[in-house]
């Protein structure tokens, strides 16, 4: 198969071509190059494109197989994967702009960020950084300063934010792997509108080291991908403590527990049960027939309400809102005209609430953590939809949902935001023909540090037919 | 809160702070101010005891010698 061909499997599939002298990791790389040239004026994923970091690259990955590190090198799980980062990761001699037009005046960081270090370790090659909503406040990537990324299955609708690069780098077959953050579903949703494979790991999983921040307190990062096998592949790469220097004081720094060898276990004996009330009050009737097609494949009838989600949905915003604009009150208080119109009003309110609304929202934040917690003693995984619409067009203003006008970019993550806040680990994935056009995703969710059952779930749902993510013609 | 009050806590608290809103961003900032007020007036329904901790728990930083 040519390395155009290969571009538009999974990074598995790829990896395995490297891995047996089928293609070098310069033609796949450039291959990925290519696509993104041919591309990204119509989807405007990349904010930068680094062609000749990622053929020198790739050039050292195809050196090392050939000397006598080759069997050792061989066996790296993402062997020549071209992969890209939102542009809130850390690239030596890249400024990391997080969306914004005022990070542009700062100097490039020397390092990579942890995750981007950890996957070149495992064979990954980085081609470029992505677009995204300004310091990851949003949930459209309708960035003003560099333009809206499109949704690569119809151009005219929004990519989902704030990871949008992301999600449409992947459904666009310009990538097989990128890798984004999700404060309040910011995976979950480019995931669901794109089309592909998203994960959230359990909060404090993955290490932040070298990524810009939006809310500490709830920042996670994570991949997205065209197959369950391929989220775990990278998911695995990246898990571990961090070693000497700097540290993230919000990763448990739990050692590996890999999930790659779990996904063959399937969904067979696990009791799922299906998020009812204000996850189906505030869904449209694709988002409810996705979920509803996921239930039926794999047995679960059962409905269930979480307790305190609309309070725990609250705690997120306020949380969010407050410790966002408290990160960026200097530049406010200096130059509120630079930040993105579309949200810089909803920072500079948010610099403003009073502390006690955020001290109680952080215990009521831990309360419904608890009494989520004893749901799970009765359910291993927990499905609902992961955006109440598919994909909007971009420049809409507002959605109909269960008859209730509301605006799009703050609602458009109202069923991610109670899972994130408090921490749960996430599969979203990809659902076709519950919207007559486009794809939307369902929240595959279990208990905390149960990554291996989001994957297992959604491993065995891509097996059946049931979910899949296809690469946008984009002829 | 009422639409007045949201008014002068606005006001007087972005000047406490030292942030000037312009006039071109004050009614989104209103806006977003009274979205703010729903979300913690059902944040404040929720019983709580006193007993109730926060999310968040502190990690003290050990010195570099202690951690070897």
């Amino acid at each position: 198969m040519s390395a155009s061909g290969l571009l538009r499997q999974d990074a598995s599939a790829m990896a395995d071509a490297v891995r047996g002298n089928a293609v070098s990791a310069v033609a796949l790389v450039q291959a990925s190059l290519d696509r993104i040239e041919a591309t990204d004026r119509r989807v405007n994923a990349f904010t930068a494109v680094l062609r000749e970091r990622a053929l020198r690259r790739a050039a050292q990955v195809d050196a090392s197989l050939a000397s006598a590190h080759g069997p050792r090198t061989r066996e790296l799980p993402l062997l020549g994967v071209p992969f890209a980062v939102k542009n809130l990761f850390d690239i030596a001699g890249l400024t990391t702009l997080a969306g914004s037009k005022i990070e542009r005046e700062h100097q490039p960081p020397r390092d990579d960020a942890a995750l981007v270090r950890r996957l070149e370790s495992a064979g990954a090659v980085l081609v470029g950084a992505l677009n995204m909503d300004e310091y990851a406040y949003g949930f459209t990537t309708e960035n003003s300063h560099v333009g809206p990324c499109h949704n690569p299955h119809d151009l005219a609708r929004i990519a989902g934010g704030s990871s949008g690069g992301s999600g449409a780098a992947v459904a666009a077959g310009q990538v097989p792997l990128t890798l984004g953050s999700d404060t309040n579903g910011s995976i979950r949703v480019p995931s669901s509108l794109c089309g592909v494979f998203g994960l959230k790991p359990t909060f404090g999983r993955l290490p932040r080291t070298g990524s810009f921040p939006f809310v500490s307190s709830l920042d996670h990062l994570g991949p997205f991908a065209r197959s369950a096998r391929d989220l775990a592949l990278a998911y695995d790469a990246m898990q571990g403590p961090e070693g000497r220097g700097p540290h993230d004081p919000g990763c448990a720094q739990r050692a590996v527990e890999p999930v790659g060898a779990a996904l063959r276990l399937g969904a067979q004996g696990l009791r799922i049960g299906v998020l009812g009330g204000y996850f189906r009050q505030h869904a449209q009737p694709e988002a409810l027939t996705a979920v509803d097609a996921v239930a039926q494949a794999l047995g679960a009838s059962r409905t269930v309400d979480l307790p305190l989600v609309e309070a725990g949905r609250a705690a997120a915003f306020l949380i969010t809102n407050s410790e966002g604009a408290a990160l960026h009150l200097p530049d406010l208080r200096r130059r509120a005209q630079d930040f993105e119109p579309l949200s810089r009003d909803r920072f500079l309110a948010g610099a403003l609430l009073p502390a006690a609304w955020v001290a109680r929202a952080q215990r009521v934040r831990r309360l419904y953590a608890e009494q989520v917690a004893r749901v799970f003693e009765r359910f291993d995984i927990l499905l609902a939809a992961a955006t109440p619409s598919a994909a909007t067009p971009i420049g809409a203003e507002f959605f109909e949902i269960n008859g209730h006008r509301l605006p799009v970019r703050p609602n458009m993550g109202l069923l991610t935001q109670p899972i994130s806040c408090i921490g749960l680990p996430v599969c979203a994935v990809p659902v076709w023909g519950a919207h007559p056009d486009l794809p939307i995703g369902v929240q595959v969710i279990a208990a905390p540090w149960r990554e291996d059952l989001v994957l297992r779930v959604a491993s065995a749902l891509e097996s059946a037919g049931v979910v899949h993510a296809p690469v946008a013609p984009l002829a | 809160m009422t639409p007045a009050e949201i008014e002068a806590y606005v006001d007087a608290s972005a000047a406490a702070l030292g942030l000037k809103l312009r006039s071109d961003h004050r009614p989104g900032v209103l806006r977003y101010f009274a979205l703010a007020a729903e979300f913690a007036a059902a944040v404040e329904a929720v019983p709580l005891s006193e007993r109730d901790e926060p999310a968040l728990r502190f990690a003290p930083v050990p010195p570099r010698e202690s951690e070897q």
